[in-house]
């Protein structure tokens, strides 16, 4: 297995600057459904929906699904709201 | 940390401060002598949202991503309409009152000026990576609900 950092950005900034998830391979799918699972286990399954609407990113590079991620951090942006 | 980013030309400027912005002076950055006309926007925290009260909103923000947003938006802007640009956004905490996000551009007739105004903020909104955590006034959060960035 293998670990990934996932940074934190806004709302999901109630589960703490970071937090780790394993994946068995570096899509990014992959990581959105590990995300989904530790959603689940600290019992913040109401973020699940933002988690649909967020996208991933490594680097200054947003990231789509079908994509494998070259390092073991990624940024989770929920949807924005600037203004 | 304040992060900027502006063109070679100098078409634009772009960037992110902590805190509230300066709506003072703003103009002296898109001023042209070839341009009679400066438009500006001043997005300002107001004390009520969604039939809540609020205090202030705490801006989280990405700041590679959003300076790289910020910079595309304003190259956008600045290839569909012939002005000098500014955009200024806050991070952290802007207080009821106090500007979040400041625009002003310049041309030399105003519909450019105020079409390149209207078109940058309502762009700012949905590309770029800045999240609102309204606070209230007895200190309750709430995060926003917004845009979503994904395209798959």
């Amino acid at each position: 297995m293998i670990a990934i950092t996932i940074h934190c950005l806004g709302a999901f900034r109630e589960l703490g600057d970071c937090f780790i998830v394993e994946v068995s391979d570096v899509s990014v799918a992959s990581i959105r459904e590990a995300v989904s699972r530790h959603l689940v286990e600290i019992n913040r399954s109401d973020l699940d929906g933002v988690l649909k609407r967020s996208v991933f990113a490594e680097g200054e590079e947003l990231l789509k699904d079908h994509v494998t991620v070259s390092g073991h951090e990624v940024s989770l942006l929920p949807p924005v709201a600037g203004g | 940390m304040d992060l900027f980013a502006r063109n070679e030309g100098e078409r634009y400027l772009c960037g992110l401060i902590d805190g509230p912005c300066q709506t003072s002076d703003l103009d002296v950055f898109v001023q042209d002598p070839a341009h009679g006309a400066i438009a500006q926007f001043f997005g300002v925290v107001r004390n009520h949202n969604e039939g809540l009260s609020a205090a202030a909103v705490d801006y989280d923000v990405h700041p590679e991503l959003a300076l790289k947003a910020l910079s595309e938006l304003c190259l956008d802007v600045c290839s569909d309409y012939p002005v000098k640009l500014v955009m200024i956004h806050s991070r952290g905490l802007v207080r009821v009152g106090e500007a979040s996000v400041v625009i002003a551009a310049s041309s030399a007739h105003r519909k450019d000026a105020l079409g390149a105004v209207s078109d940058a903020i309502d762009q700012l909104k949905i590309r770029v990576p800045i999240w609102k955590k309204e606070i209230g006034p007895d200190d309750e959060q709430r995060w926003l609900d917004g845009h979503s960035l994904r395209k798959d």
